[in-house]
């Protein structure tokens, strides 16, 4: 698959359909893979392709220093992909100007992350071309969760993608404040879980707000609460659980529990799941004449 | 001939330490894979082994995240002002690493230049460290390179040697270090071993010199198209000191705070014109690396780096500081 991406890498640049490849490059084998952003053909042996590869690079397509490079090709997994559409459904790429080649993925992280143990995403769906062979067993035999096409009448069989959020949501109200009391203590406001989010893109977040402060500042209990619940509403319908806010975190808060929560209720209330269906309307921000509640039309 | 100490003296040393008021810090697992310097409450907390460092430094115990400066309230047209206590409780770092206790001396330059700061002097005076020496380094550590190393001495009160037999030869450097240990050691045949430590890969001079001409580098651009721009560098820099004041509080009254604050925030160097000096990555990038490797070490002739690592080790894209270092390096060799 890597020499394969190499050298399709290779010939989109020499034949000028792109001018930069966003894709993946390592130090050392077990040291997670960074972004690597190359533009001459003979870089290609930079390119990596391992279960190293975490980082959502989609990321990189809203940065104006990479916007300068030219049109991009961007490597990306099933679940990037997800956070690819809905960037294109609030209008934030032109998809035209961008070539996407898909991985056919096996699961990033050893042990595998918990989002790949329900990965429904393997195959990226609306790649420019997909590499690797597709429905190939997966070297690690995880149970698969069903597919992304599934029936909505097919909702009771979800359970496996929220399992960890049905578990948690078993404890007290009391238990689960103590729970998040607990991790957010530790949280230092380094902001590292907006800074890797592919949705996390507004110019200015309202917690920089500061003529006059929307959102206490200060890395206590109640600001790192003020923090997290805005940074949650913010997310309501549209994070597509890549995960890599929880990655990024450096104190080991389990912020995919919050993300969690959101998708479930996004699920359950609207059928809707983020990036999964482009012909879907967003739970929020689309705007309907005939919606039920007047204050809005 | 040395003098050692067992794990669980340690412990009763921090118990003692922590039942007459005192505040300990040290290593603690928060999670399977994350060890955290933390204020610990009790001593069974403290990791003392089984880690190469914590992803956080010991510059909490000296400018924590989070602090009040005073407390303010407004009465007509008065404006009343309550100064706070100084931080001046004893505190106890057990497990720092050298390249933590490191960094102290650094910050005590800009933390008593042309303002001397009452908060962090009081910490600082009120602050006993104990380093752990470094039995092994994992590819992020370049501690050699800053001219420390994994028995280096700075910074630290004294220093533990681990015998592999769950005691420690104990290392004497200042007098706060004896008073520590008086009576509490026993003299053994025993002496600690301690390997190398990672190899010296970085010719800071040469760097030192590059940057004396390379403020318009072209390069900037380039090694600034992965950071993403958050603090985690940062915030987990041992030497590392930005912070922020702000008032927190109501209509008529509050307290004036200060945070932790990071140079690769847009928001850093934003003037209330709304004119941003640093608008971009690049410029951010090449403020940090300046800084640590320039301007520092004009001003105080200190490198504002340790060769920790934990820039890399935290960044989500694997950047920090030695990948930059490296880099611009490869380009003169
Ligand atoms: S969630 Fe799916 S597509 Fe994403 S990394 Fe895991 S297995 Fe790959
Ligand atoms: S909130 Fe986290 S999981 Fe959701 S899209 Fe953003 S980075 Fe991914
Ligand atoms: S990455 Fe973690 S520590 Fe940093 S702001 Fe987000 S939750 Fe807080
Ligand atoms: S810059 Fe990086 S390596 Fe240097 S002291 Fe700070 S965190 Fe450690």
């Amino acid at each position: 698959m890597l020499e394969a991406l190499r050298q399709r890498c290779r010939k989109l640049l020499e034949d000028k359909t792109v001018q930069l490849i966003i894709g993946y490059g390592q130090t050392a084998a077990h040291d997670p893979a960074f972004p690597l952003f190359i533009t001459q053909p003979d870089e290609v042996a930079q390119l990596v392709w391992n279960e190293q590869c975490f980082c959502n690079l989609t990321k990189y397509l809203l940065k104006p220093e990479i916007r300068a490079l030219g049109k991009p090709a961007i490597i990306l997994k099933g679940c990037d992909e997800r956070a690819l559409q809905v960037l294109q459904q609030e209008s934030q790429i032109n998809r035209a100007e961008i070539y996407v080649l898909g991985m056919v993925c096996q699961g990033v992280g050893r042990p595998r992350a918990p989002k790949c143990e329900s990965c429904d995403v393997p195959v990226p769906r609306w790649a420019d071309e997909v590499i690797g062979t597709p429905h190939a067993p997966r070297e690690d035999q995880v149970e698969r969760g069903p597919q992304s096409d599934l029936s909505r009448s097919e909702r009771s069989t979800l359970a496996p993608r929220y399992a960890a959020l049905e578990t948690f949501l078993k404890k007290s109200p009391e238990e689960r404040l103590a729970y998040w009391k607990h991790e957010l203590s530790r949280c230092i406001k380094c902001y590292a879980c907006r800074a890797v989010c592919p949705m996390c893109y507004c110019n200015r977040c309202i917690v920089d707000k500061n003529r006059p402060i929307a959102i206490d500042t200060s890395p206590t209990l109640k600001g790192n609460f003020a923090w997290h619940i805005s940074r949650a509403f913010h997310l309501a319908g549209r994070c597509v659980g890549c995960d890599e806010c929880t990655r990024a975190c450096p104190a080991g808060i389990n912020l995919r529990l919050l993300n969690l929560a959101l998708a479930q209720v996004g699920e359950e209330e609207f059928q809707f799941r983020p990036g999964m269906e482009p012909s879907a309307q967003a739970i929020i921000g689309a705007y309907s004449l005939t919606d039920k509640e007047d204050f809005i039309r | 001939m040395s003098e050692i100490i067992s794990r669980e003296s340690l412990r009763t040393m921090a118990q003692d330490w922590l039942q007459q008021g005192g505040r300990v810090f040290g290593p603690v697992r928060m999670e399977s894979d994350l060890v955290l310097y933390s204020p610990v409450s009790d001593p069974q907390q403290l990791l003392l082994d089984g880690w190469i460092r914590p992803a956080n430094s010991i510059k909490l115990a000296v400018l924590p995240r989070h602090e009040k400066l005073y407390e303010y309230r407004l009465k007509g047209r008065e404006v009343e002002l309550t100064p706070v206590d100084l931080p001046t409780a004893p505190q106890l770092v057990l497990g720092a690493r050298p390249c933590d206790a490191g960094a102290l001396p650094i910050l005590d330059h800009v933390f008593n230049w042309d303002y001397r700061d009452e908060p962090y002097n009081a910490r600082r005076q009120a602050t006993t460290v104990v380093t752990i020496a470094c039995q092994g380094h994992d590819n992020h550590c370049f501690c050699t390179s800053l001219g420390l190393g994994p028995d280096a001495s700075t910074g630290s009160d004294a220093m533990l040697v681990d015998l592999g037999d769950g005691t420690y030869e104990v290392r004497l450097f200042s007098e706060k270090g004896q008073r520590l240990f008086a009576g509490k050691t026993q003299t053994s045949q025993a002496t600690g071993q301690v390997p190398s430590g990672p190899e010296n890969i970085l010719d800071l001079d040469a760097i030192h010199r590059f940057l004396s001409g390379g403020f318009e580098s072209s390069r900037w651009t380039s090694i600034a198209l992965r950071c993403l721009g958050c603090a985690s560098c940062a915030y987990h820099c041992p030497t590392c000191h930005c912070f922020d004041m702000v008032d927190t509080g109501g209509l008529y009254g509050g307290a004036k705070v200060r945070n932790w604050d990071a140079c690769q925030f847009g928001i850093f160097t934003m003037h209330a014109s709304g004119h941003n000096p640093r608008s971009t990555q690049a410029q951010r990038q090449r403020q940090r690396i300046y800084h640590k490797f320039h301007i520092y070490k004009e001003k105080f002739n200190h490198w504002l780096c340790t060769g920790c690592g934990n820039c890399t080790r935290n960044c989500p894209v694997s950047l920090g500081i030695r990948p930059v270092l490296e880099s611009i390096q490869k380009d003169f060799q």
